[in-house]
């Protein structure tokens, strides 16, 4: 992303050359500029920007589909924090988080440097690694609840043959969890993986084969040339990471219903309950600014972190 | 997939048998769901919890497919994702590459601002406008609709972003040669512009594409009739109680059917899609 702030040196050159063409010239291309934005203004406004807007003022009224709203202040949030329903939600979301933050960026950087080698084969296990991307929540759902099923699944029937003992995971609230985060990791690892691959395809040949030259082992290579180079993926990668673990939602909609023992229910799960089956729509409003909340102090805390390393 | 570079680790034998190893076993652990969800789906009943799991299908049978059609209204929920699908790509595609033009080659006062503030969209969770949508829509009886599946979805951040990318790599003096000759901006755009960065084009229309076809929250949300349900929606229907005595191989079935579009999809711009990628700024 931080190529979009430095701008090619010749370009603005050509810019200002172009600002000194006078003002009509300047005005017209503004104009211009704003015609060709307009439809996208538009929905930006009424579909993203208005509905962000209504979501925080939702979230200090009382609103129940029929009556008219009413402003309570802060009585929403004080009553979604005094539900213990949506402190293990949050809990439960943390926990999912922690599970699959780690493993979708090491291992997505581990994909992207084994399949970034001129070996035969490497475009095919790309396309296998890449091809759950394109499966849809419930269909992953569908399949991973039968791959963990404690009696008929492949995963305890190949666990067992190297001597592990069946496990319930989907139905065991201890393993329900895990089960989720291993299915996450499976279904969009490749997404980080394909980051990764294009930012190690920008890195120069000449770059390793000096350090080569130099005497600069395997490792020392990663550590002192790759592993700077891929900072901004790597920033990249790790938001988008913890921001899509928060959001999770359909994995636990369909594989476990939120359950065993709400052991995977998560915030996304009791906005849904709170605003569309119990129609509270203030207290579920107050979840998903809560929800931002959450996912900008995480975000600032890893751009934070991601400028001290 | 395409441009492969010098092998860096495998130059040793020991180095390359140990790549080849990794990469068998990356094979197995990430096509193993996939085609057992294949090999299930044409397994008679007799099969499915054959013990130990059969790779193979005995006797292959196309039976629990024409279950799934006769038994749920899987056309009508296939036809509303297409048409929510494609509907939402056109519409996106032509929004973002309209928006992106500007932002990548004009010079105009606001621009910085509206930069920051599409790109702070990427981090926005949209679980949080799903509440406000919903009332408004419902304000507007436009609930349960194909309005609410594409419109609102069409203002994608995403796009804009990798297309502005695109469009910034294009020379300057393309544009001054065709306004010269009286291409006028739009003509521009439409006859040079947009052809020259059709890789650009082709990776929003997969991400836009897969990202409308998989999408469940909002139209779990915003559909409550089979007339306007699309797949995601219906299919998880078929998990949730009824669906629990429901044979495996159907479900392995609905989920192939479910996943043919966009594998394909994806496997017929694959080429585009990787080049897209890697011409954008996300890389390092």
């Amino acid at each position: 992303m931080t190529s979009l702030a430095s701008q090619p040196a010749g370009r603005s050159r050509a810019r200002r050359a172009s600002a000194q063409e006078g003002g009509a010239v300047r005005s017209g291309m503004t104009l211009a500029a704003y015609l060709f934005l307009s439809p996208y203004l538009a929905l930006f406004i009424a579909f993203m920007l208005l509905p962000t807007l209504a979501a925080m003022g939702i979230s200090f009224m009382r609103w129940d589909i029929l009556g008219a709203p009413e402003f309570i202040g802060l009585d929403n949030y004080r009553q979604i924090f005094a539900d213990p329903l949506f402190l293990t939600a949050i809990r439960n979301t943390f926990y999912f988080v922690f599970l699959t933050a780690i493993p979708m960026v090491v291992l997505g950087l581990a994909l992207a440097m084994l399949l970034d080698q001129k070996l035969k084969g490497t475009t095919f296990v790309r396309t296998v690694v890449f091809l759950p991307y394109v499966v849809m929540v419930s269909t992953v759902g569908i399949l991973w609840g039968w791959l963990f099923d404690k009696g008929t699944g492949l995963v305890n029937y190949y666990l067992t043959t190297i001597g592990i003992e069946p496990i319930a995971w989907l139905k065991d609230p201890h393993w329900s969890m895990p089960a989720l985060a291993i299915t996450a990791i499976w279904w969009t690892v490749n997404t980080n993986m394909i980051i990764f691959l294009a930012a190690l395809q920008d890195i120069s040949e000449e770059l390793h084969d000096a350090a080569t030259l130099d005497g600069a082992g395997p490792w020392q290579r990663f550590v002192y040339i790759t592993l700077p180079l891929l900072r901004p993926a790597m920033a990249l990668v790790t938001a988008l990471t913890i921001i899509n673990g928060w959001r999770v939602f359909g994995q636990a909609y369909v594989m476990t219903q939120g359950g065993p023992e709400a052991s995977t229910f998560v915030i996304v799960q009791y906005i849904y309950l709170t605003a569309f089956q119990n129609f509270e729509m203030g207290p579920a409003a107050a979840a998903g600014v809560v929800l931002l909340l959450i996912t900008l102090v995480f975000s600032l805390a890893q751009m934070k972190l991601m400028k001290a390393i | 997939m395409q441009d492969q570079r010098s092998n860096r680790a495998g130059k040793s034998l020991g180095g390359r048998t140990l790549a080849y190893v990794l990469m068998i076993v990356v094979t197995a652990l990430w096509g193993a769901p996939i085609l057992w969800m294949l090999v299930t789906s044409i397994k008679p009943e007799s099969e499915i919890y054959a013990y130990p799991p059969a790779w193979i299908p005995d006797a292959p049978t196309l039976e629990a497919y024409g279950a799934l059609f006769q038994r749920f209204p899987m056309l009508t929920w296939f036809r509303n994702s297409a048409v929510v699908g494609i509907l939402t790509t056109v519409l996106t595609l032509a929004v973002d590459a309209l928006a992106a033009y500007p932002l990548a080659r004009m010079q105009f006062p606001g621009r910085r601002v509206i930069m920051g503030v599409i790109f702070a969209t990427f981090l926005l969770p949209y679980e949080l406008l799903f509440v406000p949508l919903f009332l408004g829509l419902n304000s507007y009886g436009l609930v349960d609709s194909i309005f609410s599946l594409t419109v609102p979805a069409s203002a994608n951040a995403f796009g804009v972003f990798l297309l502005t990318q695109f469009f910034q790599a294009v020379p300057r003096e393309l544009e001054d040669a065709a306004i010269m000759d009286g291409c006028g901006r739009f003509g521009f755009f439409w006859r040079i512009l947009l052809p020259l960065t059709k890789p650009g084009l082709a990776t929003v229309a997969i991400f836009t594409f897969v990202a409308s076809w998989n999408n469940f929250f909002w139209p779990l949300i915003a559909t409550n009739s089979d007339e306007t349900r699309t797949l995601p929606v219906g299919l998880a229907t078929l998990v949730g109680g009824a669906g629990m005595s429901m044979k495996q191989s159907v479900l392995m079935a609905s989920a192939v059917v479910a996943t043919l579009p966009t594998a394909l999809f994806f496997l017929a711009l694959q080429r585009h899609f990787v080049r897209g990628i890697a011409a954008t700024g996300i890389k390092g």
